[in-house]
């Protein structure tokens, strides 16, 4: 074969054996079908869930839920599970990438309060959300009671 | 030196010339299009932080905000977007194995699904815009007789941002699934020549995996 005398071949860095046989994985039918049927299921699984009243945990169940079909869909849709594993690596990379983005952003959004507290740093926004609060609180108390209390201008 | 003569004889006519082989120029292509879903999901994870900035500073107020969006109609759009990705897998099966009639048939019903979904985010979109549930200044609430928490705006900017551009995805999958339905038209796909059918296939499940995520955040929050 006039194929073989050519010059070596090479596939994300490996040289091939035999650069002109192509093997294509074709997944059975079924396989589809089983994943889009578990898609269904875990999208009315979460629909039903969100009516539950979980309490604090339902952000989680909600999140494991999705990481589930989406694991699904790259997996089989996608067909990462049947693809070298150079491409598995650049999408685990990502995710990796995205959860240091979030794991630092909201350490940092959790911390940053009490910091601030033990500076003495207040925000514009909570010093006019804890006013607003107060002038509700005084008005409200003001409705309750008829006998006009009066209310200064605040110490 | 009829060695060349032959090699390029060999050649199927989808082989570009800078490739040696059809499977180095099928994974060159599949390379590219995964590292271009990689930074989709970067581009659409910074969307996600900000939600999650919100919900920590106003948990009440996301919790409050939320309740106005229609659950069914997201449900209902989750379920189509499904179906979309499970079309477009079974698509890319019938290029592989050759069925023709398949291929343009599951084409037609992933972008059949695409604007169904598109035709549910009008009427979802036209609800908010009616009750001046909106972004920044153009919030109104207040005037159509909806009391929401204060900063409730905030969490509307973050809705349409992330559904909008989401929303923008499905309308170039749209674009891109038609051009792959005409190519199949032409009959230019086959078991050795699909991988631009893959390509489309990988993008179109990215914007199935955003909505995955975006719908129990945005719809189902508790």
């Amino acid at each position: 074969m006039a194929h073989t005398d050519g010059p070596p071949v090479y596939l994300n860095g490996k040289q091939v054996e035999n650069p002109h046989e192509d093997h294509h994985h074709v997944s059975p039918m079924w396989v589809f079908s089983t994943v889009f049927g578990a898609l269904l299921f875990l999208t009315i699984l979460t629909y039903l869930v969100s009516y539950a009243d979980l309490g604090p945990a339902s952000l989680p169940v909600a999140m494991i839920v999705a990481t589930v079909k989406g694991s699904l869909v790259v997996g089989f849709f996608m067909h990462l599970k049947y693809e070298d594993r150079f491409y598995s690596f650049l999408f685990v990379v990502t995710l990796l990438f995205v959860s240091i983005f979030f794991t630092f952003v909201l350490f940092d959004m959790e911390t940053t309060g009490d910091l601030n507290d033990e500076a003495g740093i207040r925000y514009k926004r909570s010093v006019e959300d804890a006013s607003d609060a107060a002038e509700a609180a005084a008005a409200r108390l003001a409705a309750d009671q008829p006998a006009p209390v009066p209310v200064g201008g605040g110490h | 030196m009829t060695n060349k003569a032959q090699e390029h004889e060999d050649r199927p006519w989808f082989l570009a010339h800078h490739f040696d082989t059809v499977g180095q120029q099928m994974s060159s292509a599949k390379l590219g299009m995964w590292l271009f879903a990689c930074t989709e999901v970067l581009m659409f994870s910074g969307l996600f932080l900000a939600y999650f900035i919100i919900r920590t500073l106003y948990p009440e107020m996301v919790l409050e905000a939320s309740e106005q969006l229609n659950k069914t109609a997201g449900g209902i759009n989750t379920i189509v977007l499904l179906t979309s990705s499970f079309t477009m897998a079974l698509g890319v099966r019938a290029a592989q194995t050759n069925n023709q009639k398949a291929l343009e048939r599951n084409l037609l019903l992933t972008i059949a699904c695409a604007f169904i979904f598109m035709i549910v985010k009008y009427f979802e979109y036209s609800a908010k815009i009616e009750h001046g549930l909106l972004p920044g200044e153009y919030y109104a609430a207040a005037q159509h007789g909806i009391a929401l928490p204060k900063y409730s705006r905030v969490f509307y900017g973050i809705y349409f941002t992330m559904t909008g551009l989401h929303g923008v995805h499905v309308v170039v999958g749209i674009c891109v699934l038609s051009w792959i339905f005409i190519r199949a038209r032409r009959r230019e796909f086959s078991s050795q020549n699909y991988v631009a059918v893959e390509n489309v296939g990988i993008y179109w499940h990215i914007v199935d995996l955003v909505w995955i995520f975006l719908f129990p955040l945005l719809y189902l929050v508790k």
